[in-house]
């Protein structure tokens, strides 16, 4: 009976994954966050934020195999930007200290996310594993590699423990509720007068088969996740029937502010990206992780736009 | 050696274009409109006379050039068969399929990022309202780097205008060009204002190469932060010039144009001209090597005038590096006109310099002299076309 203990299980993905991972009998799964889920799973859930020292106790009690951090998104919206930069970091720092300590963890896979590469002009338009972002990053960009960083760390200094860095592309579908889903699913979509930023994206469904793929079998290193082919954001909003509103940078910064009152906020990555934009080369997931992800970017497009016809074959 | 002899003898070099001799009558086979040239008492001919009222019109040698374009590229298209492709909502494709393949270029009939094929097999604005449809469908896919498809190819057929008609660009060499594989292109670079030099070598292959293939331009970041021009440059088929794209493209097999002169050659004074400055550090040479790919230098004359600077000013520089701080321009470049001037272009491609072919990447000693060697050929190459120019026009 394989011990799994997942943190972040409040987040869409996190949920889903467990949802996934609790039908099968050959595991056990446990599920952390500091916030309470809103999907529905029977696992047993433990509210706790990963700083405190409850939770490092716990861990060590529960002993799991495999151990997997989904708690990286950016929660600027519900926790302010002082204890989401904490949360992010210190808990990463004293999750991975825990599991050091641990004698029984085998396994850590983590779900990065591509903004660790930052977006800018001086970026390489397609980004590898290796590659090194340039320029200014934002917050939550130097939030995630100082993660990885404390991840690395902790495994080169105890052996037993392997690890799966994951570097999600925004992962979009039409019931996940992250900024760019719900952005580009908005009426009318403010953009940034001339920029039209290549974007790349992974269906929510393949994220969690993603995840359930590395947990089933685990392989070390750090892949880049997203899903084949890339697209410009006008034709992204052309496919989806929407009106896209060109601003200026004043404007397109009113504009955010606006949605932030509505309930939609865009963090300062995010308006990067919509003006940069990103590519990821994927062929070390197909090759080394041997994962594939069954939606195109077109298909994953069209999909949360609820404009895919059902398939035969699925 | 008299003069008349060394002009006979360079006329008798092979070039895909010929001069016209004195006494040839197919003189309008070269695209010269005009009477038949005369030899004076220096045994050369005198500049051509060009006919400014046909020049720019459907019958000027600028519209002959592009008809022959156009039954070349109606080669690669099968009109007789339609694309079977259907998006996933169910909308067929329509066009035509490619001549050796199942589907249309757009949707896999032909490598479309490395041959540029008109979706119609033909470049016109009567094509403009189906290759909308096509975009609005958004049925094809860009390429990771931007590259679109129909975008570039409008940019292609507006391109031509300045091609065949505004700047008569002459291309000779172009046998010296692999039709197959990877390639790295290194020119010299000039203009003030805008990068026509980099606009007309990537067509420069689409219209004279017997298969044709991409040019892909490496440009400076300062296009990324630039309105608009951020993505045109990209769906146009150009690259961002950093070195992670370089070595996707020569990986890919497509071929990569780069300008080692960089600001340095874009702003230099006309009296500096076809002076090829430093190229940088040489990185072109290690990016061939680590990619085995040939570089092929090309001579572009052209381009220095096209918008004569008169000056270099560097208060101007300091001005660019407040709005851009990144920008390591030291000075730029004044001009007067601001519409280019009606230069005819010579782009002449050199013989290719082979990859060494070894594992281990050579010394950098060896890299500089590489550097030189290939700066060194093709300021042999400006000075001997210079040389042999009589006119600008």
């Amino acid at each position: 009976m394989r011990r799994i203990l997942v943190t972040g299980a409040a987040t869409w993905t996190g949920s889903r994954l467990i949802q996934m991972l609790e039908q099968r009998d050959d595991v056990l799964v446990m599920a952390v966050d500091e916030l309470r889920p809103s999907l529905e799973f029977a696992s047993s859930f433990y509210k706790v934020s990963l700083d405190r020292p409850e939770f490092a106790r716990f861990l060590l009690d529960v002993g799991p195999e495999t151990v997997v951090h989904l708690q990286t998104v950016d929660r600027v919206a519900e926790l302010g930007r002082g204890r989401a930069h904490e949360g992010a970091v210190v808990g990463a720092q004293a999750l991975f200290g825990a599991i050091g300590r641990s004698p029984d963890v085998r396994h850590v896979i983590v779900k990065s996310d591509a903004t660790v590469y930052g977006s800018g002009p001086r970026n390489p338009s397609i980004f590898a594993e290796g590659t090194l972002p340039q320029g200014r990053r934002s917050r939550y960009s130097r939030d995630l590699t100082e993660m990885e960083g404390f991840l690395r760390d902790v495994a080169e200094s105890h052996s037993h423990v392997d690890y799966t860095i994951l570097r999600f592309a925004s992962v979009l579908g039409p019931t996940v509720g992250n900024p760019i889903s719900r952005f580009v699913r908005l009426r009318v979509v403010p953009t940034q007068l001339g920029f039209d930023p290549r974007l790349q994206f992974i269906y929510e469904d393949d994220a969690v088969a993603a995840l359930q793929h590395t947990v089933l079998n685990p392989v070390s290193g750090t892949f880049n996740i997203a899903s084949q082919g890339q697209m410009y954001l006008s034709r992204v909003l052309r496919l989806g029937g929407r009106i896209h509103q060109p601003l200026p940078r004043r404007g397109f910064d009113a504009a955010l502010r606006a949605l932030a009152r509505l309930d939609l906020y865009v963090p300062d990555h995010l308006a990067r990206l919509l003006r940069y934009g990103r590519v990821l080369d994927t062929a070390q997931m197909r090759q080394r992780l041997g994962f594939e992800p069954v939606r195109s970017c077109r298909e994953a497009v069209l999909a949360s736009y609820g404009r895919l016809p059902d398939r035969v074959d699925t | 050696m008299t003069k008349a002899e060394l002009v006979t003898a360079l006329r008798a070099q092979a070039t895909t274009r010929p001069r016209p001799s004195p006494t040839d009558e197919a003189g309008a086979e070269s695209g010269f409109v005009g009477e038949a040239l005369d030899a004076n008492e220096y045994g050369t001919a005198p500049p051509p006379r060009i006919d400014i009222a046909t020049l720019f019109g459907p019958d000027g040698p600028g519209a002959q050039r592009r008809e022959r374009l156009y039954q070349r590229l109606a080669a690669f298209v099968d009109t007789s068969r339609r694309c079977p492709w259907r998006s996933a909502e169910g909308h067929p494709c329509g066009l035509p399929t490619a001549r050796d393949g199942e589907r249309c270029v757009l949707h896999g009939g032909l490598a479309i990022t490395d041959l540029a094929v008109p979706a119609l097999g033909r470049l016109g604005f009567d094509t403009w309202p189906t290759l909308m449809r096509q975009s609005w469908l958004a049925s094809y896919e860009i390429d990771p780097i931007g590259l679109d498809p129909l975008f570039s190819e409008v940019a292609w057929h507006l391109l031509n205008y300045l091609y065949f008609d505004y700047f008569r660009v002459e291309v000779e060499g172009i046998e010296h060009l692999p039709m197959e594989g990877p390639a790295l292109i290194v020119s010299n670079h000039g203009g003030a204002a805008l990068p026509y030099d980099g606009m007309l070598l990537s067509i420069a292959a689409m219209n004279e190469a017997p298969l044709p293939r991409r040019i892909r331009v490496a440009a400076t970041e300062v296009f990324n932060q630039l309105p608009w021009l951020s993505h045109w440059y990209r769906k146009a088929g150009a690259v961002y010039a950093s070195r992670a794209d370089a070595r996707h493209v020569l990986d890919s097999g497509h071929i990569l144009g780069v300008f080692p002169e960089g600001e340095r050659g874009f702003m230099k004074p006309v009296w500096n001209a076809y002076e090829v400055q430093r190229f940088g550090r040489g990185g072109f040479v290690t990016l061939a090597e680590q990619s085995q790919a040939p570089i092929v230098p090309v001579a572009i004359i052209g381009s220095e005038e096209v918008h004569p600077a008169v000056s270099v000013s560097k208060r101007l520089a300091r001005l660019v590096r407040l709005v851009l701080p990144d920008q390591r321009v030291e000075g730029v470049a004044v001009f007067l006109n601001p519409l280019p001037l009606p230069v005819k272009w010579t782009i002449r491609f050199l013989p290719p310099v082979e990859p060494t072919g070894e594992v281990e990447l050579p010394d950098p000693l060896w890299l500089l002299e590489r550097t030189e060697t290939i700066r060194n050929t093709i300021q042999d190459a400006l000075n001997e076309m210079l040389a042999r120019r009589t006119t600008l026009w």
